[in-house]
């Protein structure tokens, strides 16, 4: 959803509490309304007339105004929470589930920063528009029960008092976008500079290993010019922005002060009244106009540049669909293809494969050659570029997502454990699991004395599993996917922090589950546990028993080899 | 009291003598408007008095004109000075920090923060010297129009400050324990979200996406309780501040109003008398900028602490031609001569002081006795550029800077495409390269690498430089045994001869190696073939215990 619709949609909902707040802003802008005016009696009927009590009545009355005004700002305040934490509320909502649910997850490695970089988004937002709401209202409110009052004292100048502001003002709109633009340069200017020295920085080692000391020097340096020049030109923006809301409050008191001698001689304006509307000039309307513009280019722009940033980055969803229900849970791939773009190698070429239901496959072959995208393609989280992957009969992509996600489940190389109890943990696949189950689970996977060791299901485990090893962390995540009701398990590298005996205790506890088995290999000791052996290495894929390969592939047989030199493979064998 | 950093903040202002265009038009400005008020009350007089007079008109015109062109030129000027001060800060930090090399005495975030906000901060230095000047003489300028007027205004206007004040006092305590509580709750907040980042994959594949952002989601009716408590804090200390300027005006006001009646001043100065009160109170809105100039006083203290870190001193010595001869004399107790071409392992359990031995013997880090000598000169003697071009490193997590996939394997030097190329199939990485979207072009920001796809291509930077020496420190971990043996041939063929000194967790790798240097405790435990140091069982616990 566009998270600027999703902002003002956030607002607007709470219409109730927007319009308690404008309520007691007509409070705050009491004090704006009368001061000319009361300033004004406190001359024409007190100081001015020789009657020093009835002006200092006046002034009081003019000083309990500014009071209630003060009283209306602590209003405005006390329920500006009402309105911005539920808007905040709803932007962190879409925060997480938008991140939650990215689809391009699957081949990018988690980002924490970037996670952090939204997080910091949000909260400018909620500072921003709080710093909108409180100053940019308030202004807005000075402003225009300013000019109201202006008219009740001085009503025959108001118009001509009033245009040149109403001119300034609509001026200064639309110098806004330009501003916001040059803004928002500046912004990610900054950003960049900082990337750019933190990478330089954290890499300072490469650096000097790479006699590279010049080439980083200018490239950070390169940074730094271009956030230089986009803060001169924010800066040139603001001088016109200046020029437009000064001329907008010199114009209508110059104005005034030529206009009014004929219409005081002619006996049209009061003393009082011209003195109240220079009071509504100086003191209301131009410190107003001033603050106004001010707080704009900081509290608003900073609002629409991270408005726009956060749309920038924040995931966008992809509502999932398919609504194909598999018959079986036989695998078959046909003509599999799959590569990240027009130039680039396909990752998978070709690729045909039967796995019947029940069946133990054990995919082999060099890191980064593509094992892991071939899980991301079993499981439906990526479409195939050519060719098919069926699952039960029907594209797996395109089978009812609830079904899919119960039948296959997959553990992938980075563990998922969460804050919250062993329980929560190991039930997330299988939240009706009895205790006796899950236990049971981890028992079969050899968590059993981890389970114990760290307080029992009960025990509560830290933020990402803090307190226990790698390879504890992954023996938990094994144990879920034990215990869960899936068909098809993938073990996409799921072992590499176990050692070589666990991680044939945790493949044979999953061979003996029922259910397809399809083990994507960390060691090549994997591929001797399982019915069928799919290598991967480039080149066209080889399929076959381990023994088969053997006899049949060179490349194979020089795998094994080279893997480990000085034993014999049936050693292995646990 | 002087600190460190005052000398950088005055030669920030030193350096640059444009801040003279700065102090003019604040000087120009403050006079305007000290003369704003008064020309307002003439103005508002002869109008009172139903009469036009032309030249106080166009001195009102004068001063207010001016004061707002003056006040939009130094936006510019103030913005030029500052970032002008600024880049130059960042200049002068990000080269130190590069001259001061690795080890790093900053660690890495600890630089960024000094040289994006302690610079950006220590560049507005003399804009927030020129503002404070402005509001001191404003204030005081503006309560010596007021005694001019009338010198009782001077005397409530400052008897009546302390008594506002008095009413305001500081809320800090208050809002200190809310922001507390957000924070935590927030942080929380994070700590889930992140947990969950790093379990996407599993969240994206078992659909638990929904499930999962509930829970992430538990804390945010908390975060909104502290958010609401915060603003109501906050309504307080509006409230009480919101009292200061009603007071103050209040008591000036009344005793203009007595001095109209007596006579003493004019109707109009009523306004004068507003607008220099305003003026006068601009002081009390502006305290914080001492705050400020302390915060900026410690960034320039935190600048210099960077800018007075001495430098490591380099040799002036270019490296004779010669074959890759070291010779290891005392580092760590080692003493050692290899031979050109001689493929040396270094050995030993986490932290036993591999990673040491080969970043001294790489020319990373001086040894703090003994020397290494290659072909004869010892490597403190070196150029920089000499040592560099000659010794290759590659680690095991390397940091690929670089715009492409081709320049970050080719960082710092310049070198044709083919050789690039070349390195990458040597290195086991070219077949990933090709698969990437746009090849060697593709952006290393859109380039999404594995463990053991960044380390083949931080071993590709160190062949491409065609050194004497290559050093590998652990740089083939997250290799699989696979792939580590297709890079030892194809090393073994793109760089033939060349001294290779590899640390490794793996016994097969110590089997290839002609020599084997066994780490331990920060010393040398052993030297000798694999097969010989295989018969101490100590040696053969630090592959069984080790590495699984």
């Amino acid at each position: 959803m566009d998270v600027l619709r999703l902002y003002f949609n956030a607002l607007t909902g709470h219409r109730r509490g927007v319009l308690i707040l404008l309520a007691w802003s007509v409070l705050e802008g009491i004090p704006a309304f009368l001061s000319g005016r009361l300033v004004g009696l406190a001359v024409d009927r007190g100081f001015g007339a020789g009657d020093v009590w009835t002006g200092v009545r006046w002034l009081v009355v003019f000083a309990f105004v500014s009071v209630l005004g003060a009283w209306g700002q602590r209003q405005v305040f006390a329920r500006l929470g009402g309105v911005i934490e539920p808007m905040r509320d709803a932007l962190v909502r879409i925060v997480v589930r938008g991140v939650l649910t990215d689809p391009a997850t699957h081949r990018r490695q988690p980002d924490a920063s970037a996670v952090a970089r939204i997080t910091r988004h949000v909260e400018v937002v909620r500072d921003a528009t709080a710093g909108m709401l409180v100053q940019t209202r308030g202004l807005l409110v000075t402003t225009a029960a300013a000019l109201i009052g202006l008219a009740t004292t001085a009503g025959q100048l108001a118009w001509m008092l009033g245009l040149p502001i109403v001119v300034a003002l609509v001026l200064f709109g639309m110098l806004l976008p330009s501003l916001a633009r040059r803004q928002r340069d500046a912004v990610l200017a900054e950003e960049h500079a900082a990337e750019a020295a933190g990478d330089v920085l954290v890499g300072i080692r490469d650096v000097v290993s790479c006699g590279a000391e010049q080439v980083a020097g200018a490239t950070v340096s390169a940074a730094v010019d271009r956030q230089a020049g986009a803060a001169v030109r924010v800066a040139w923006a603001n001088a016109l922005r200046g020029l437009v809301i000064g001329c907008g409050s010199l114009v209508p008191l110059m104005l005034l002060v030529v206009l009014a001698p004929g219409l005081v001689a002619s006996g049209q304006l009061t003393k009082g009244a011209v003195l109240g509307a220079v009071v509504y000039l100086t003191t209301n309307v131009q410190p107003a106009l001033l603050q106004l513009a001010n707080a704009t280019s900081t509290v608003v722009l900073r609002l629409m540049v991270a408005l726009k940033r956060l749309g920038e980055t924040a995931p966008k969803t992809t509502p999932v669909s398919g609504d194909e229900v598999p018959d079986g849970h036989d695998i078959a791939l046909r003509g599999l293809t799959f590569g990240w773009g027009g130039h680039a190698e396909p990752i998978v070429r070709d690729l045909d494969l039967d796995l019947a239901a029940g069946e133990h496959l054990a995919v082999v072959g060099p890191s980064g050659i593509g094992k892991s995208t071939l899980a991301g393609l079993l499981t439906g989280m990526m479409s195939p570029q050519r060719g098919s992957v069926l699952f039960g009969g029907v594209p797996v992509d395109m089978v009812r997502p609830a079904v899919r996600h119960k039948a296959i489940a997959l553990t992938p190389q980075e563990t998922y454990l969460f804050t919250g109890t062993v329980r929560e943990n190991l039930a997330l696949f299988a939240p009706a699991a009895s205790d006796a189950e899950l236990l049971d689970a981890a028992a079969k996977v050899g968590a059993a004395d981890l389970v114990e060791r760290v307080g029992g299901l009960d025990a509560t485990l830290g933020h990402a599993g803090a307190g226990l090893s790698a390879g504890e962390a992954q023996l938990l995540a094994l144990a879920r996917v034990h215990a869960s009701a899936a068909e098809v398990v993938i073990l996409d590298e799921a072992t590499s922090h176990l050692d070589p005996s666990a991680e044939a205790r945790v493949e044979r506890a999953f061979a003996a589950r029922n259910g397809t088995l399809v083990v994507i290999a960390h060691r090549l000791s994997s591929a001797l546990r399982a019915d069928r052996v799919l290598v991967m290495d480039g080149g066209a894929p080889l399929l076959g028993t381990h023994q088969e390969l053997l006899a049949t592939s060179d490349m194979y047989a020089q795998l094994m080899l080279a893997w480990d030199p000085t034993h014999t493979s049936t050693s292995l064998q646990h | 009291m002087a600190r460190p950093g005052d000398r950088l903040l005055s030669s920030v202002i030193r350096r640059d003598w444009r801040w003279v265009f700065l102090v003019t038009t604040a000087v120009v400005g403050t006079t305007c408007a000290l003369l704003i008020p008064n020309a307002l009350a003439k103005a508002v007089d002869m109008a009172l008095a139903g009469t036009l007079d032309a030249p106080t008109v166009l001195w009102l015109l004068t001063v207010t004109g001016t004061e707002i062109a003056v006040d939009t030129a130094s936006i510019v000027v103030a913005a030029g000075l500052t970032s002008r001060a600024t880049a130059w800060l960042r200049h002068r930090v990000a080269h130190h920090l590069l001259r001061l090399g690795h080890p790093a005495p900053f660690a890495a975030g600890d630089g960024v923060s000094r040289l994006t906000g302690d610079s950006a901060i220590a560049g507005g230095f003399a804009v927030l010297l020129v503002n404070l000047g402005i509001t001191v003489v404003s204030s005081a300028g503006a309560v010596v129009a007021l005694a001019l007027l009338d010198w009782r205004l001077a005397v409530v206007f400052l008897a009546s400050v302390p008594f506002g004040l008095l009413l305001v006092r500081t809320h800090m305590r208050l809002t200190a324990d809310d922001v507390l509580a957000y924070q935590q709750v927030s942080g929380d907040l994070a700590a889930r979200l992140l947990d969950a980042v790093g379990g996407l994959r599993t969240i994206a594949a078992s659909g638990t996406a929904e499930q999962e952002a509930t829970r992430v989601l538990r804390p945010l009716p908390d975060l909104a309780a502290a958010g609401i408590g915060m603003w109501r804090t906050q309504a307080r200390m509006i409230w009480r501040a919101g009292l200061l300027v009603p007071t103050v005006q209040l008591s000036v006001l009344t005793a203009a109003g007595f001095g109209v009646v007596a006579g003493r001043i004019s109707v109009g100065s009523m306004l004068a008398v507003l607008g220099y009160t305003a003026l006068a109170m601009g002081i009390v809105g502006q305290l914080s900028q001492l705050t400020t100039l302390e915060r900026t006083r410690a960034s320039g203290t935190r600048l210099a602490e960077v800018l007075d870190s001495p430098a490591p001193a380099h040799g002036e010595l270019v490296l004779p031609a010669g074959a890759g001869d070291l010779d290891i004399r005392g580092v760590y107790d080692v003493d050692l001569h290899v031979p050109a071409g001689t493929f040396l392992a270094v050995v030993g359990r986490s932290g036993s002081g591999k990673s040491t031995l080969a970043s001294a013997i790489g020319g990373l880090s001086t040894p703090a006795r003994g020397q290494v000598l290659l072909d004869g000169v010892p490597l403190s003697d070196l150029t920089s550029g000499s040592l560099h071009a000659a010794v290759g490193v590659a680690f095991e997590r390397p940091a690929l800077l670089g715009g492409t996939v081709a320049d970050s394997v080719g960082y710092g030097i310049a070198v044709e495409d083919a050789l690039v190329r070349a390195a990458c199939e040597a290195a086991q990485v070219h077949d990933v390269v090709v698969r990437l979207p746009d090849g060697y072009a593709t952006p290393m920001a859109d380039t999404p690498l594995s463990g053991g796809e960044a380390q083949r291509l931080g071993l590709a930077r160190a062949i491409v430089r065609d050194p004497r020496v290559l050093v590998l420190d652990d740089a083939t971990a997250s290799l699989d045994t696979v792939t580590e043996s297709k890079v030892d041939q194809a090393i073994d063929s793109a760089l033939p001869g060349r001294t290779r000194v590899v640390v490794t967790h793996r016994a097969a790798t110590a089997t290839r190696a002609d020599v084997v240097v066994w780490m331990e405790d920060g010393h040398v435990r052993g030297t000798g073939t694999h097969d010989d140091l295989w018969q101490h069982p100590d040696y053969r616990s630090v592959f069984t215990g080790g590495d699984a």
